[in-house]
């Protein structure tokens, strides 16, 4: 009985009088709302298809009732945008602290294990041995830090490992 | 009018920049004339990793030229005697000249070709005034513009120009290998009554064959910027039956020596990688030659040297 009296007053068959007391009995009941939406929903999707009314009323609620409650003090607009700006400054700062913190640990000029390694030999002895004094030796004498250490930096050349046996 | 003001201030940085960068370059020329000019004896220390040692090193300069005693003070006696350009050296209780292979009867010093090519591979900088040893110094800083050499970093009396305090640092800024005095004494007061004494004329030379300048045909394609060939000898070394060549590269600050001579057919050590202090030591054994690449630089770098050693000569 309804349904039949909402379907007349959307096509205006109803007096004035007549479509107060049915808006009246819509309100109130919410089978009756939900018909009257549904009526609508029927005549858009036979007038334009592509621009269906669809309530999403309750999804949104639904949605919103589960979304998390943010406790954070409203701050006044300047104050937020100062702080997105410190906030992207940070993160570029971060930025650069992350690549600085990548080119160490990708950085090629590491202790003579990690290039060992890179190359795939082992090392028989980390320290230089006593039989390499001479290279040493003669590479000394041609080297720029004699100039700049005197005669300190030949120290290198016969200097002792306390581990070694002395010959 | 502002943009101008502005543009005006822009350059007179600019000129100021380029007077500064003059001098912080003479700052190495100082320490180098210094060094070689100066009476001087004291303390220093030397360490890398682990190791400390502590070394006594004289210096005097006598009308004929300079005379350096350096000996340790830790550990086994070990003493080395540097005069005319020639290296005495004591271990193992033996007195042995190492080597003579420069002849010349000064020690080297700086050439301006290598200060030059300085600062196009190390940015240079001030880096404040420090105190070592009781004596004030400034801090002076070359950094690389690439990875394959390492950061020195050199405190030089302000008064005398000696080198105080040097030291080496990795990528990382960790110290790889440095020397300070502790204590020193400069000028006129300065022991030398060991010159007379000590200087083991009567030794016997350890090798009676000199070093030969060769173009021995050998070349390193791999070499990092900057360096330039400063050395290609052929040489006598200790305990080597065979000559052999050795090409020296520097870049101003460090020096790459490349070594080939032929293989011993029992070497079982076919390669390595060693270090000491701030000296990386690199050595294969490639097409019965054994390589040798020593050099104050990181260990990647003697190594992409030694892998790029070629033979471009006549057979």
């Amino acid at each position: 009985m309804m349904k039949h009296e909402i379907s007349a007053l959307m096509d205006g068959e109803l007096f004035e009088d007549e479509a107060e007391i049915l808006f009246g009995q819509i309100k109130r009941d919410p089978s009756a709302h939900q018909d009257w939406a549904t009526y609508h929903m029927i005549g858009d999707v036979l007038r334009q298809p592509e621009y269906v009314h669809r309530d999403i009323s309750a999804v949104v609620r639904e949605r919103l009732q589960n979304e998390p409650t943010v406790l954070a003090p409203r701050s006044r607009a300047l104050k937020q945008k100062a702080r997105v700006f410190a906030l992207s400054a940070a993160a570029s700062l971060l930025a650069v602290g992350v690549v600085a913190w990548m080119s160490l640990q990708i950085s090629p000029e590491a202790s003579p294990q990690m290039a060992m390694q890179q190359s795939n030999i082992r090392p028989v002895n980390m320290q230089i041995q006593p039989k390499s004094n001479d290279y040493l030796m003669a590479h000394q004498e041609f080297s720029p830090s004699n100039d700049m250490n005197g005669g300190a930096s030949y120290i290198r050349t016969v200097t002792y490992n306390p581990e070694e046996k002395s010959q | 009018m502002r943009v101008w003001l502005g543009f005006c201030g822009l350059m007179l940085a600019a000129n100021v920049c380029a007077a500064e960068g003059a001098s912080r370059l003479d700052w190495l020329k100082t320490a180098a004339f210094a060094g070689h000019q100066t009476d001087y004896s004291g303390v220093f220390v030397y360490q890398y990793g682990n190791h400390v040692e502590t070394s006594r090193i004289s210096h005097v300069v006598e009308t004929d030229s300079e005379y350096e005693k350096l000996e340790s003070l830790d550990g086994p006696k070990r003493e080395i005697i540097r005069h005319h350009g020639q290296v005495w050296c004591y271990t193992n209780h033996k007195m042995v000249q190492v080597d003579s292979q420069s002849g010349r009867g000064r020690f080297p010093l700086l050439l301006p070709a290598q200060l030059s090519a300085l600062s196009e591979n190390y940015q240079v900088k001030e880096a404040g005034v420090e105190r070592v040893a009781g004596y004030n110094t400034q801090v002076i800083l070359y950094q690389p513009r690439d990875n394959l050499r390492y950061t020195h970093k050199i405190w030089v009396h302000t008064d005398s120009g000696l080198l105080l305090k040097s030291a080496v640092l990795n990528e990382k800024n960790q110290v790889v290998e440095q020397y300070a005095f502790t204590e020193l004494k400069i000028g006129g007061e300065v022991d030398r009554s060991w010159v007379a004494s000590s200087t083991p004329g009567n030794s016997k030379p350890a090798l009676n064959k000199a070093a030969m300048t060769v173009n021995s045909g050998w070349v390193v394609d791999a070499l990092p910027n900057g360096f330039k060939k400063t050395m290609e000898i052929l040489r006598p070394m200790h305990g080597k039956h065979a000559s052999v060549t050795q090409l020296v590269f520097s870049d101003g600050l460090s020096a790459i020596s490349v070594f080939i001579e032929p293989a011993d057919a029992d070497e079982d050590d076919n390669e390595g990688l060693t270090s000491r202090g701030a000296v990386n030591l690199y050595h294969k054994v490639v097409d019965k030659h054994l390589y040798n690449v020593v050099g104050e630089v990181p260990p990647k770098t003697v190594m992409q040297v030694l892998d790029s050693i070629r033979f471009n000569g006549k057979q």
